[in-house]
């Protein structure tokens, strides 16, 4: 079987519904809403099948979905006892993009990096990935600049180019070899004619982009610590923090862990998704927040996604699709973002900040107060952080913690 | 080696999520809203294999609660079980503490790094705690003992809110008949029956005599009582990198996936709890 081969178009039906029979097929789906949706597809003829636009949600939900059962565990006199609930599913996932392909790669290495996750891998390694490549970037899409398309060179079982009439299909692991040897009578071979025209595609796909930014110099930003303080200001009085960002991020899989009683006598362990910019994310018992504020919040995201993900796994985790763009309400643009902090003076912002202006900052005092303070201070000689305790202005639990904050404790 | 080859072996097999079952050996009631809980593993094999070292903690499993990380407040060395000393501050840990003798629980890890023991052997060890943050200190402190002739002198200094909220009152008292080991204890606040320090952690240097050479310091507590003591040591002079602290943070999964407990591209429940003063330095500020 070689690695390239040409499938006509009036064939896609009867190869997906060959798959359809044997494993639970997942495409991009029109409903009757307008959206599309990746969904389940038992019967292919029942569906509009999508392949011109972006679902609005990613494909993750299938490898780590919005809520799943780890445990059943049960309670019975003393006894107290847990019970696996791992996934065993084989599938077929079909039509999604390169960036949400390259957003599960980066899934993949989160997963098993140091301890293995079960549920993760097992569905992982039990689903075939059919990608297709964007031949005409839509509005918001900015992969080419995160490098996680139009096209990808390796990652999918097959990629898919549209060719008008047809798709040129390229194989790339064993599970997509394995299908099309399978139903080999819906393939036929390459020309060189074929081979000459995709190559056109990929090209002229490539430069067919709007959206282009520096990832590597916000990235540089970033981890110099050189993003100006005003920006999270902004930003944080822009995000309504509705966590809507990482519901549409194709690579966010922060998760919470929780119990759900069934019974008094039984319950189900439940992981579910989770997101950095909702309020109660980093809350300790007692009530503890070390990211009250939204500005700290949102700041984190953008860090994780651009400096973080790239120190730890080696690669930003953004992908540049443009979901997250379009669903903000406070109109919070990843495009933007990137491009503003890219313009601004490569200077280093970072400061130790004085004890008086961190309170200040934090709005415990007023700058009245803070320069009578000031003033006595002259005379007394006192710490500033004693002083406003003594003038009665603030109490000593407050000095600490803008203490920590000036010795970076966090 | 044929050792670690079998633990990453079991490790792709086995389930990182899935708790074992404990059972409640003794429970010692510390003060009015803090209990020690000594746990037994239910199975023989799986108590042989849990190993762990000061500074590590648990995720604690309760029927129908959930799970939290709390710090193992026993020594490695120690035969008699698994101790938790745990606080009564929400539903789970509410519903720990009406728990009673034989009632079971679920408990998966060791996790995080644990105290730098390499750094600690033949140093003197200045050992800090406020209030719960004795917890973990504890661990450390029995092994110190056990291991007596690897380590040099010991100062703890604990300090707790009144003299009804000190933990652990039998063990502080026998550590300090211990040889070339000093324990002194404040309270913040007064009260009739006290006849000890009185004043936060900070009163207590004049008392303690401490000098950073060749010591390393550990602090456990609340982030305020840590702030303040860190910057005096600075002051007195020890090095960034001998001033060795633990960071909480809401955790979930323990292992580095979740999230929750990120600082930077460092996990809490992976990277630490424990951090020296110099790393956490270096942590980005933006936590």
């Amino acid at each position: 079987m070689p690695d390239e081969l040409i499938l006509n178009k009036e064939h896609l039906t009867g190869f997906l519904r060959k798959i359809a029979n044997e494993r639970e097929l997942i495409a991009p789906v029109k409903n009757q809403y307008g959206d599309t949706l990746f969904e389940i597809v038992s019967c292919v003829d029942d569906v509009s099948l999508d392949l011109e636009s972006r679902p609005v949600v990613p494909p993750k939900n299938f490898f780590l979905p919005r809520t799943e059962i780890l445990f059943n565990y049960r309670h019975e006199g003393k006894e107290y006892r847990f019970e696996e609930a791992l996934p065993d599913i084989s599938r077929v996932l079909f039509g999604l993009r390169s960036c949400d392909l390259w957003a599960i790669l980066f899934f993949d290495v989160v997963f098993q990096e140091n301890f293995k996750d079960r549920y993760y891998l097992n569905r992982r390694s039990n689903t075939i990935l059919i990608n297709i490549g964007c031949h005409k970037p839509m509005q918001n899409c900015f992969c080419k600049s995160a490098q996680s398309g139009p096209f990808l060179a390796y990652g999918y079982d097959l990629q898919f180019t549209d060719m008008g009439d047809r798709f040129f299909v390229e194989i790339g692991r064993p599970g997509g070899r394995e299908l099309v040897e399978k139903w080999d009578y819906f393939f036929e071979p390459v020309t060189q004619k074929d081979r000459n025209e995709q190559y056109e595609i990929v090209l002229e796909a490539e430069s067919g982009f709007e959206r282009i930014v520096d990832f590597d110099t916000a990235v540089s930003r970033f981890i110099n610590d050189e993003v100006d303080e005003a920006l999270w200001e902004e930003l944080g009085n822009r995000c309504q923090g509705c966590g809507g960002c990482a519901y549409v991020c194709p690579t966010c899989y922060c998760f919470d862990i929780a119990d759900r009683p069934v019974s008094d006598s039984k319950g189900e362990r439940v992981r579910t998704h989770d997101a950095c910019t909702l309020a109660g994310f980093t809350r300790l018992a007692g009530g503890y927040n070390p990211r009250h504020e939204r500005r700290r919040r949102i700041r984190r995201r953008f860090y994780h996604k651009l400096a973080f993900a790239k120190e730890r796994y080696h690669r930003p985790s953004c992908v540049g699709c443009g979901r997250c763009v379009e669903i903000c309400f406070g109109r919070i643009d990843m495009i933007h973002f990137i491009r503003t902090v890219c313009e601004q003076p490569g200077k280093a912002m970072k400061a130790s900040l004085r004890l008086g202006e961190i309170l200040l900052d934090a709005g415990l005092i007023s700058k009245e107060e803070l320069k009578a303070a000031l003033e006595k201070q002259a005379d007394t000689g006192k710490p500033i952080g004693a002083q406003l305790i003594e003038d009665g202005v603030i109490t000593k639990e407050d000095v600490a913690r803008a203490l920590g904050i000036q010795l970076g404790i966090p | 080696m044929r050792d670690k080859a079998q633990t990453l072996v079991r490790e792709m097999v086995s389930n990182i999520y899935l708790p074992r079952p404990v059972s409640i050996k003794r429970v010692k009631e510390e003060t009015g809203d803090i209990k020690t809980f000594t746990l037994g593993f239910k199975d023989q094999d799986k108590k042989d294999r849990f190993t762990f070292r000061p500074g590590q903690f648990v995720l604690v499993s309760v029927f129908n609660c959930g799970e939290a990380p709390i710090s193992i407040c026993s020594s490695p060395t120690f035969s008699g079980g698994l101790q938790l000393s745990i606080k009564k501050m929400g539903l789970l840990t509410g519903e720990i503490h009406r728990c009673t003798k034989g009632d079971e629980l679920g408990l998966r890890g060791p996790y995080g790094n644990g105290f730098p023991l390499e750094q600690l052997y033949g140093r003197d060890l200045l050992l800090v705690g406020g209030g719960i943050g004795l917890a973990p200190l504890r661990s450390l402190i029995e092994y110190v003992i056990s291991e007596r002739s690897e380590f040099g002198q010991v100062t703890v200094l604990y300090g707790a809110r009144t003299a009804q909220d000190l933990v652990f009152k039998d063990d502080l008292s026998a550590w300090d008949t211990e040889k070339d080991v000093n324990v002194i204890t404040t309270v913040y606040r007064d009260s009739a029956t006290w006849k000890g320090n009185i004043g936060p952690l900070t009163s207590l240097w004049k008392k303690a005599a401490i000098s950073p050479l060749n010591t390393k310091a550990i602090i456990c507590g609340h982030p305020a009582i840590v702030s303040y003591v860190v910057f005096d040591l600075l002051k007195m002079g020890f090095g960034e990198d001998d001033i060795i602290t633990t960071l909480e943070r809401h955790m979930k999964c323990g292992v580095g996936k979740c999230g929750h407990c990120s600082i930077g591209s460092k996990f809490t429940c992976r990277h630490g709890p424990v951090f020296t003063y110099q790393e956490i330095k270096a942590l980005p500020s933006v936590l």
